[in-house]
C-alpha cells in the first residue's frame, strides 16, 4: 500500500533542498573552472595582472593619475566576469559533456531553486574577486576609497555580482542551442573591456557601440561602483542601483525563460542530443 | 637506408600533426578566441587608449595585439594539445611511437605560428580600418622579417611549454591564470623597461622579450628600450631562442626516456 502511494506521488525535493544541493554540488560538477587553484588564481592573481597590464598601457599612452585610477577600478571590477559569466555559462557545456542534461530536463526539480543555487558560489567568488581587486587598486594604484563610501560600495558590488551571475546564466541558456558555450563566454569576457567603460569612458565610443554597452550589466555595475567611490548622493546612486537590479532581474528571468522554452522544445521533439 | 626511413617517418609525423592541428582548429570554434577575438578586442582597447598619443602608438597597438594573438596560440595551443592527448588516451601511444614526441609537437607549434600570423594580420586590418590608414613604419621589409622572427622565438617558448605540460595537469591553470602575467612580463603592449627594474631579469628569460624590443627599435623612431639597443636585443633573442630549443630537445629526450622507463606517465 505504502509502495503504491509512493509510486503515485512522485518525490519532489523542497525548494531549499534543491537550492542548497545545487549550490554545493555545482562547483564540483557543472560550473567551469571551480577547482581550488583556479578559484584562488581568479580571486588573487587575475585582478592584479589584468589591472597592472592596463594601467601600464595607460601610463605608456601618457595618462595621468585620474586615467590610471579609472583603468584600475574598471579592471578590478571587470575581473568579476571570470567567475560570474565565464564560469557560469559553462554549466550547459558541462551538463552536455557529462551526459546529465537529459536527466536534468526530465527531473521534477524546481528550476528557480536550481538556477539560484548554481549561482550562489559564483556570486560569493565574484564578491571576493571585486573586493580583492579594489584592495589592489587602493594599495597599488592610488585609488582612494573613503571609509564613508564603503557601505554604498558594498551595495554596488553585491548588486553587480548578482547581475553578472544572472547574465552568466542567461548566456548558459543561450548556449543550450550552441555546440559550445566557450566562444560565447569568451566574447563577453573580453567585450566588456571594450564596451562597458572599463578602461575609458563609454562616451568615447561611437553611439551604436554605446547602446550595446548599455545592454551589458557590467556597464551599470561599474557605473554604480564608480559613483559610490566618488561619494555620489544616494539619489544618484539609487538610480544606478535600480539599473543594476533591473539588469539582474532581467538576466535571471530571461535565463529561466530560455531554459523553460528549451526544455519544452527538447521534451516535445526529443532532440536534445542534436545541440 | 634506415636513416632515410627514420627521417621520412619524422617528417610525415610532423606533417600529420600539423594537418590534425589545422583540422581541429577548423572544427572547434573555441580557437577563434585566443587567436583572433581576444587580440582584436585588446587592439581596439589599446587603440582607444593610445588615441592622440602620437603616430607611432598605432604600431604599439598592432604589435601588442599581434603578439597577444601569437602568445595566446602558443600558450593555449601547446597546453591544449597535450591535455587533449591525455583526455583521449593518446598521450601514451604517441610517446611510445617510434617518432620522437618532439616532431609531433613541432607540427602543432608550426600551426600555432601560422594561426598567430593570421591573427596578427586580422589585428592589422582591423586597426588600420579604425585608424583610417596604416601605421608609420620606417622599414616595412625589416619590420615583416622581424615580425616572423618574433614568431620563431614564441615557437621556441611553445615547444618548451609543451614539454613541460607532459609532466603536469596544470596546463589549463597556467594558461588562464598566467595569461596577463605573460603579456606583462614579455612587454607585449609596452616596453619592459616600464616595469620595475628587479622584474627585468625574469622578462629576459623569455626570447620574445628580446625579439619584440628589437622589433620596436626598428619600427618606432626614438623608442626607449633596453640600453644595449637593437643589435644587443637581436643577439639576445638569437641566443635565448637557441637555448630554448636546446633545452626543449633535452627535456623531450628526458621526458620520453623517463616515462618509458618508469611507465608512470598516467601519474602526471
Amino acid at each position: 500500500m505504502a509502495l503504491a502511494t509512493s509510486l503515485r506521488t512522485p518525490y519532489r525535493p523542497s525548494f531549499w533542498r534543491t537550492f542548497w544541493t545545487n549550490a554545493v554540488m555545482a562547483p564540483r560538477t557543472s560550473l567551469g573552472f571551480m577547482r581550488v587553484d583556479f578559484v584562488l588564481g581568479t580571486v588573487f592573481v587575475v585582478p592584479l595582472t589584468q589591472m597592472a597590464f592596463f594601467v601600464l598601457v595607460v601610463r605608456l599612452a601618457g595618462g595621468g593619475a585620474s586615467e590610471i585610477e579609472f583603468a584600475a577600478v574598471g579592471n578590478a571590477v571587470a575581473t568579476v566576469t571570470y567567475s560570474s559569466v565565464f564560469s557560469v555559462c559553462q554549466t550547459t557545456d558541462s551538463e552536455k559533456e557529462q551526459g546529465t542534461m537529459e536527466h536534468l530536463l526530465v527531473s521534477p526539480t524546481n528550476r528557480l531553486a536550481l538556477y539560484f543555487g548554481r549561482g550562489l558560489i559564483p556570486i560569493l567568488i565574484s564578491l571576493a574577486t571585486v573586493a580583492v581587486g579594489l584592495t589592489y587598486a587602493a594599495l597599488l594604484f592610488g585609488v582612494k576609497i573613503p571609509a564613508g563610501a564603503i557601505p554604498a560600495l558594498a551595495v554596488s558590488v553585491v548588486l553587480t555580482a548578482f547581475a553578472m551571475v544572472g547574465f552568466g546564466l542567461l548566456l548558459g541558456g543561450v548556449a543550450l542551442y550552441l555546440r559550445t558555450s566557450i566562444i560565447l563566454g569568451n566574447i563577453f569576457l573580453f567585450v566588456g573591456l571594450l564596451l562597458s567603460g572599463v578602461n575609458f569612458p563609454l562616451s568615447s565610443l561611437p553611439l551604436p557601440l554605446q547602446w550595446v554597452g548599455d545592454a551589458l550589466p557590467l556597464t551599470w555595475g561599474l557605473a554604480a561602483i564608480r559613483a559610490a567611490l566618488a561619494g555620489n548622493s544616494l539619489g544618484a546612486l539609487g538610480a544606478l542601483w535600480a539599473a543594476v537590479a533591473i539588469a539582474a532581474i532581467a538576466s535571471f528571468a530571461l535565463a529561466i525563460g530560455l531554459w523553460e522554452y528549451f526544455e519544452r522544445r527538447a521534451l516535445a521533439t526529443g532532440s536534445i542530443a542534436r545541440f | 637506408m634506415a636513416n632515410a626511413t627514420a627521417t621520412y617517418s619524422r617528417g610525415r609525423s610532423t606533417y600529420a600533426a600539423l594537418r590534425l592541428s589545422v583540422l581541429q582548429f577548423l572544427a572547434d570554434p573555441q580557437w577563434l578566441v585566443p587567436s583572433m577575438i581576444a587580440p582584436v578586442i585588446f587592439a581596439l582597447v589599446s587603440f582607444e587608449l593610445f588615441r592622440g598619443a602620437g603616430p607611432y602608438f598605432l604600431t604599439y597597438a598592432i604589435l601588442g595585439a599581434g603578439m597577444m594573438s601569437m602568445w595566446g596560440q602558443t600558450l593555449y595551443g601547446s597546453g591544449w594539445a597535450t591535455g587533449q592527448d591525455r583526455e583521449f588516451g593518446t598521450l601514451e601511444p604517441t610517446i611510445q611511437a617510434p617518432t620522437p614526441y618532439l616532431y609531433i609537437v613541432l607540427g602543432r607549434v608550426l600551426w600555432n605560428v601560422v594561426s598567430g600570423l593570421i591573427g596578427g594580420a586580422i589585428v592589422y586590418v582591423v586597426i588600420v580600418a579604425f585608424a583610417g590608414g596604416p601605421p608609420a613604419v620606417p622599414d616595412p621589409a625589416a619590420f615583416a622579417l622581424l615580425f616572423v622572427f618574433v614568431m620563431v622565438t614564441l615557437a621556441a617558448v611553445g615547444i618548451v611549454f609543451a614539454a613541460f605540460y607532459v609532466y603536469t595537469r596544470y596546463a589549463g591553470f597556467i594558461q588562464n591564470i598566467g595569461e596577463f602575467a605573460f603579456y606583462i612580463g614579455t612587454g607585449c603592449m609596452f616596453p619592459v623597461v616600464l616595469l620595475p627594474f628587479y622584474t627585468n631579469p625574469v622578462s629576459l628569460i623569455f626570447p620574445p622579450t628580446w625579439a619584440l624590443d628589437a622589433l620596436r627599435f626598428n619600427a618606432i623612431p626614438g623608442y626607449q628600450g633596453f640600453g644595449w639597443g637593437f643589435w644587443g636585443d637581436l643577439a639576445g633573442a638569437v641566443a635565448t631562442t637557441a637555448v630554448y630549443l636546446g633545452v626543449a630537445g633535452a627535456i623531450f629526450h628526458r621526458v620520453e626516456r623517463h616515462v618509458l622507463e618508469e611507465g608512470n606517465l598516467s601519474e602526471y
